[in-house]
């Protein structure tokens, strides 16, 4: 039985990644072009709603091209190796509290393991490979240059990233995702929402700004600079190689939004509210579910927002800000927090 | 002599960036709200700035040069007699003329004794510099106002005679047969679209139609036409 819910889970949380994903790149292409004064696509369907239906035949549909000097199996295992992290990251993030159905508990969430936080960090790096082996395998000098910077960007980042994640864990005490949203009810300092992001504010910050760079979003879109390097690491791919990559970018930043609103945004918990008190067992599971959800899309078309507001980054500049800016802050803020737990604990 | 780069001083703020950001974002966001509440306008022409071309035309300047007419005096006689000046004058040599003797009985067509037997303009080639309008001695053709030239087949872009005298005859309908003397303003012209949306809209869009007014550029005729419904709405309050 259990392993039937399992799946059902999987499958289903699936499903809702992939269908939010298609929607982001309808909102993005939309989105852009009312911020542009341009209209967008709007003549498949109402709104231009069936859009990335009509995308996704098109991408199914085209040929597979794959040039003559790309070495065959680095290059179609980039997009491989680059959607199968994006689609197993949400597996430990929690996408709603807990529903009982038939006197059986069932959380909301596809594994419930006490290290969610690290497999979270260790399968986001994991991503980095796809676009590596993707740009050494098309052959191609511009590959190659987007699969470099992507490289030292992500390491450049995930450091400030770690660290202001260790401050988080500092102040939750644990590595469980779901334990962390479990903290986040009540109210802190009597007024404010009992929140991640009102302890731990630069936090949020540092953490914010390095995860636009871990999701490749611009301003830190360096490795496929169109002005500068034509298409970076998927230069050659076409068809449906390239759908991967670019759906994969979005799943990523479904599972990076989750990630944020569970550390910093009080996971499904409403401010003042608690959901739990006045909803039966089944409507407070989608009650949850829905209150998380929502939260998530916020910060999904805040990436849509800032991405067509700020210019691309230098590539000087975005290293600058990571070592020279980021680090030395995410190291204070660590500070700060590990001094304020001694004092008050 | 190259002007010397000054490096701007930034102040605090600036150099934070992360408020600028933010101020950014308001910027965006403020474009993102108007033309969400524009795109929601009756009629085809939502977004200010957008023409979505196959409903919504956009009116052109009245000295716009198109595709080639063939002229009539105003007796409707052709006045080309087909000399031939145009074909030399053309740089993408792209007009076929050939002459031909007026027949007997036939004098009231034509206004001088030869006339154009045959007469093609392959608008495949032309690049509508209108030197072949320079080059006739008779003023027999001029480029007119049609620019919807797209077709399926090769064939159908050589414009023969009929479709010369077709294009006269369609732009004599609408008066466009001769450019103003002074140019028009495009903005005055543009006019009847941004009426007729006017004309549809009820008391909560109309805002918007305002600030899409100035941003065409004409911020007084948006604050008289703002004015003018104010006082229909008053008008209609009176009523009821
Ligand atoms: S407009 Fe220029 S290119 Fe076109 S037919 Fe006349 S002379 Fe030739
Ligand atoms: S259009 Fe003018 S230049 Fe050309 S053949 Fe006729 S009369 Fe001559």
């Amino acid at each position: 039985m259990n392993w039937v819910i399992a799946i059902i889970k999987v499958v289903f949380i699936w499903t809702w990644c992939l269908l939010w994903a298609t929607v982001m790149t309808w909102a993005e292409r939309r989105g852009s072009a009312m911020i542009q004064d341009r209209l967008g696509p709007n003549r498949a369907g109402p709104f231009g709603l069936f859009q990335p239906i009509a995308d996704g035949i098109k991408l199914f549909t085209k040929e597979e091209f794959r040039p003559k000097t790309a070495r065959k199996i680095l290059f179609n295992l980039g997009p491989i190796l680059f959607a199968i992290p994006a689609f197993s990251a949400y597996a430990v993030i929690p996408f709603g509290d807990k529903i009982v159905i038939g006197g059986k508990e069932i959380l909301l969430q596809v594994a419930d393991v006490n290290i969610g936080f690290l497999y979270v960090l260790a399968i986001g790096a994991l991503a980095v490979y796809g676009i590596v082996v993707g740009g050494w395998g098309s052959n191609n000098k511009y590959s190659i240059l987007g699969g470099l910077r992507s490289t030292a960007q992500l390491i450049s980042y995930e450091v400030p990233w770690g660290l202001a994640l260790l401050a988080a864990v500092f102040v939750y005490g644990t590595f469980d995702l779901r334990q962390i949203a479990l903290e986040q009810t009540g109210t802190f300092l009597g007024f404010l929402p009992n929140w991640g992001v009102f302890k731990q504010p630069l936090g949020f910050l540092i953490f914010t700004v390095a995860a636009y760079a871990e999701a490749n979003r611009v301003p830190f879109d360096l490795p496929e600079a169109e002005s500068e390097i034509v298409a970076g690491y998927h230069t050659e791919y076409g068809g449906m190689r390239l759908g991967l990559y670019l759906f994969g970018e979005y799943v990523n930043l479904y599972t990076l939004s989750a990630l944020c609103v569970t550390l910093y945004f009080g996971a499904w918990n409403l401010p003042y509210i608690d959901m739990s008190k006045f909803l039966g067992p089944i409507s407070y599971g989608i009650a949850s579910f829905v209150v998380f959800w929502l939260k998530v899309m916020v910060f999904l078309l805040s990436f849509i927002w800032v991405r067509w507001t700020v210019p691309r980054f230098r590539y000087d500049q975005v290293m600058r800000l990571g070592w020279k800016t980021l680090i030395p802050l995410a190291l204070f803020n660590l500070l700060i927090t590990a001094l304020f737990i001694q004092l008050t604990v | 002599m190259a002007k010397p780069v000054v490096k701007k001083k930034y102040t605090l703020t600036e150099r934070v960036y992360l408020i600028e950001i933010i101020k950014g974002l308001g910027l965006t966001f403020k474009h993102f709200v108007f033309n969400v509440k524009a795109s929601f306008r009756p009629g085809p022409h939502t977004v200010p700035t957008c023409w979505q071309y196959p409903e919504d035309r956009r009116e052109i300047a009245p000295i716009f040069r198109g595709a080639h007419m063939l002229m009539l005096d105003d007796q409707g006689r052709i006045k080309c007699v087909g000399c031939g000046m145009c074909a030399k004058a053309c740089p993408a040599q792209c007009i076929t003329v050939k002459r031909g003797k007026v027949a007997e009985g036939e004098e009231s067509k034509y206004v001088g004794k030869t006339y154009p037997e045959e007469f093609v303009v392959d608008l495949t080639r032309c690049i509508f510099c209108g030197f072949c309008e320079e080059a006739c001695p008779k003023g027999a053709i001029v480029l007119g106002p049609e620019y919807e030239l797209a077709q399926y087949t090769r064939e159908e872009c050589q414009l023969t005679k009929e479709g010369l005298l077709a294009n006269y005859y369609k732009a004599k309908e609408e008066g466009k047969l001769k450019p103003p003397k002074k140019p028009v303003p495009v903005a005055a012209s543009a006019e009847p679209v941004a009426k007729k949306a006017a004309a549809a809209k009820k008391a909560a869009p109309k805002k918007v139609e305002a600030q899409g007014a100035e941003a065409k550029g004409d911020a007084k005729e948006a604050k008289a036409k703002e004015a003018e419904a104010k006082k229909a709405e008053k008008e209609q309050k009176s009523e009821g």
